[in-house]
């Protein structure tokens, strides 16, 4: 291929230098009627320089140019032509005069931008998308298909193949409580603990691949190294076990404890031997398939073992109450706490799984009967007289007979709060019993407000006296102008309708001092204080020790 | 050209600016994005579909992103959710979303697929010029 060339009609010899700086090129200098068959001589011209401001010429020059995949730069003495350069999609303009540099700089750059000629554009978009197909973006893990033809030859080798498979239940909790930043965040986590675990094990010296679905799961492969047998489903399950403790205190170092709390893993497993008569991605996949039914069935039997440490619980109303206060913006007293109910039973300390467990085997009523007056016990031993009581119940618990607005004896203490995730189906009914409340004193907050689409509207509709701003809002707040926008625009709207606004989940300096500035009018979160069982003297007296 | 003053400061204090990407399928628009930052120092690349934009966001690795949502073919949501998980460039580039994005649904819209802030249209250049400013200075402030 010949020496790559800049054509140009510029009579100016700024030209010269310019292409002087390039290494290895040329130039060469034309008459403007004769730009158009020296791009198609082709030879090495990858750039034309045009000064002609003759308007058909210069266009049928870009056609030419572009057809060929030669880049355009036009040198432009007026605004016009500058104006013409653009309507044209000449790659590049510049405004005479200019030096060399900015010349030089314009060259590489229209060179960078014609190397995919228009239809090479869609090519290279494809390979693009393609590429982030086979790796997961968060965690650079390899998807299955790449796997897959990694551990072909192997496979064949070794003749055999443990396919095991994690399952990382409540995952999904997580996005939905916290929002999809704070699930990718723990993933990463997720998939560093992992790798870092697995180059530490006895399975390191074999050959060992991680993959993972862009969901909640993750997958290995374990290929035995030569010479060497298959890890023992004994030295699987030990190191399994080990696996699960290494990746849970990461995450709690890393996340807190209320997302650790979530966090639960099952792991199951398949040995598949090679069969030439079968194809190999069916063997895997039936493998992966066999691994994955043997997670479940292992999750399964946890979810019965927790039914039943939830049954025992309600009869020995073994349910305790975490108080995290909700403190002024301003001047950071406590203006009221959040109750949060947990179980005793360490099986059951995370308030969404013990939720959980209470939906799936019909007992949501007794259990919130049971957390409600566990909650209210605090209004008199826990709280002092000005502070309010912040009490979660699910509009589903409107329906419960034994719920009414006759059972607190200090109603005026006490803001229940309802979540905006829970879709409420009969409007008209659901407003009348919150009346019922509201006259004898209770007041409300819309909890989780903000999660969805729907707007401010849906919160209007409920009258709230407070508005408590969903975590994924505040999650990163201070470096995302876009939910500052959405929580000015709340702030804005709670004043109107004379409504306060808390911001939960406040974890670092930098979103407390974004949410102050925002005029949101209280704050929860760790960043101020932990939820806490104890009075919070108390608490405090304990934490100074 | 006293307007330039303070963007001339940025230039002393941190030589060179960031590379800009503006994608916006009305060329006019884009010219004028493209002028109004390029006095300023910022480098400017322009792109008039998503398709281009997306091949030119690995070729000049902006730092950030000027996107228009309403285009044609792959429109600014598509294209910054796939600018966004890109492997090595996702992370630290900032996306600005070009809209009339004045719904709720809008803005929930923009942070679901990641986007970092966003210029209602009709947008004026002084407000534009100050959107950059400020994500960029996030972006420092973050990266160091």
């Amino acid at each position: 291929m010949s020496e790559p060339t800049v054509l140009t009609d510029v009579a100016d010899a700024t030209v010269d230098r310019a292409v002087a700086q390039l290494d290895g090129w040329t130039l060469q200098r034309v008459k403007s009627t004769a730009l158009v068959d020296s791009i198609a001589d082709g030879g090495g011209v990858r750039v034309v320089v045009i000064e002609s401001t003759d308007p058909s010429l210069l266009r049928t020059v870009v056609d030419r140019a572009h057809a060929a995949g030669v880049a355009v730069v036009v040198a432009c003495a007026d605004d016009l032509a500058r104006r013409r350069a653009v309507e044209l999609r000449a790659e590049e303009w510049y405004r005479c005069p200019a030096d060399a540099e900015e010349i030089v700089q314009r060259m590489r750059s229209a060179i960078g931008r014609s190397i995919p000629a228009r239809a090479a554009v869609a090519d290279r978009v494809e390979r693009v998308e393609y590429e982030q197909m086979l790796h997961d973006a968060l965690t650079g893990l390899p998807t299955l298909p790449v796997m897959i033809e990694r551990s072909r030859a192997l496979f064949k080798e070794r003749g055999e193949l443990v396919v095991l498979y994690l399952n990382f239940v409540r995952y999904t909790k997580i996005e939905e409580i916290y929002g999809w930043e704070k699930l990718d965040a723990v993933l990463e986590t997720t998939a560093i603990a992992v790798r870092e675990f697995l180059d530490d094990t006895a399975m390191s010296t074999s050959r060992l691949m991680v993959s993972f679905t862009n969901d909640d799961d993750f997958i290995f492969f374990h290929v035995p190294a030569a010479g060497v047998a298959a890890a023992t489903e004994s030295e699987i399950t030990e190191t399994v076990s080990r696996l699960q403790r290494h990746v849970a205190s990461r995450i709690e170092a890393q996340h807190g404890e209320d997302i650790a709390a979530l966090f639960d893993i099952y792991v199951g497993r398949a040995h598949v031997y090679y069969n030439p008569k079968i194809r190999l991605e069916r063997l895997i996949y039936r493998g992966i398939r066999e691994a994955a039914n043997a997670a479940r069935s292992i999750e399964e039997r946890e979810r019965a073992r927790r039914v039943a440490d939830l049954r025992s619980s309600l009869r020995d109303r073994a349910v305790y109450i975490d108080y995290h206060p909700i403190v002024v913006t301003e001047s950071l007293e406590i203006f009221g706490y959040e109750a949060l109910a947990r179980g005793v039973l360490r099986s059951l300390r995370s308030p969404e799984v013990m939720f959980d467990v209470a939906a799936e085997a019909d007992l949501l009523w007794e259990l919130s009967r049971l957390c409600r007056s566990r909650a209210i016990e605090g209004i008199e031993t826990r709280l002092q007289p000005n502070e309010l009581l912040f009490l979660n119940v699910d509009p589903h618990d409107f329906n419960d007979p034994a719920f009414n607005e006759r059972e607190v004896k200090y109603p005026n203490r006490v803001v229940i709060e309802i979540t905006e995730r829970t879709a409420i189906r009969d409007y008209p009914k659901f407003r009348e019993r919150l009346r019922a409340f509201r006259d004898i004193g209770f007041r409300f907050a819309v909890d989780d407000a903000g999660s969805g689409y729907a707007g401010l509207g849906s919160i209007a509709n409920l009258e709230p006296d407070f508005i408590k701003l969903d975590i994924s809002l505040i999650n990163g707040i201070d470096t995302n102008f876009i939910k500052q926008s959405l929580v000015e625009t709340m702030v804005k709207f709670a004043n109107d309708q004379g409504a306060m606004v808390i911001a939960e989940g406040v974890e670092r300096a930098e979103e407390f001092k974004a949410v102050k500035d925002l005029g949101v009018h209280l704050v929860q979160g760790f960043f101020l204080h932990r939820p806490s069982s104890l009075p919070q003297t108390v608490a405090r007296a304990v934490a100074s020790r | 050209m006293t307007a330039v003053t303070p963007y001339r400061a940025e230039i002393m204090k941190n030589g060179k600016l960031p590379p800009i990407l503006v994608v916006d399928d009305n060329h006019d628009n884009a010219e004028i994005i493209r002028q109004y930052l390029e006095i300023r120092g910022y480098p400017i690349t322009v792109a008039h579909d998503g398709d281009e934009a997306l091949v030119l966001f690995e070729t000049v690795k902006p730092a950030l992103v000027l996107l228009d949502v309403m285009m044609p073919g792959r429109d600014g949501w598509e294209v910054c959710r796939i600018m966004k998980q890109h492997p090595t460039l996702g992370r630290s580039v900032r996306v600005i979303m070009v809209t009339a994005l004045d719904e709720w649904q809008d803005k929930r819209e923009a942070l679901q697929i990641g986007a970092d802030d966003y210029v209602e249209k009709p947008f004026d250049l002084p407000t534009l010029a100050a959107t950059v400013q400020r994500n960029l200075a996030m972006q420092r402030a973050m990266a160091s």
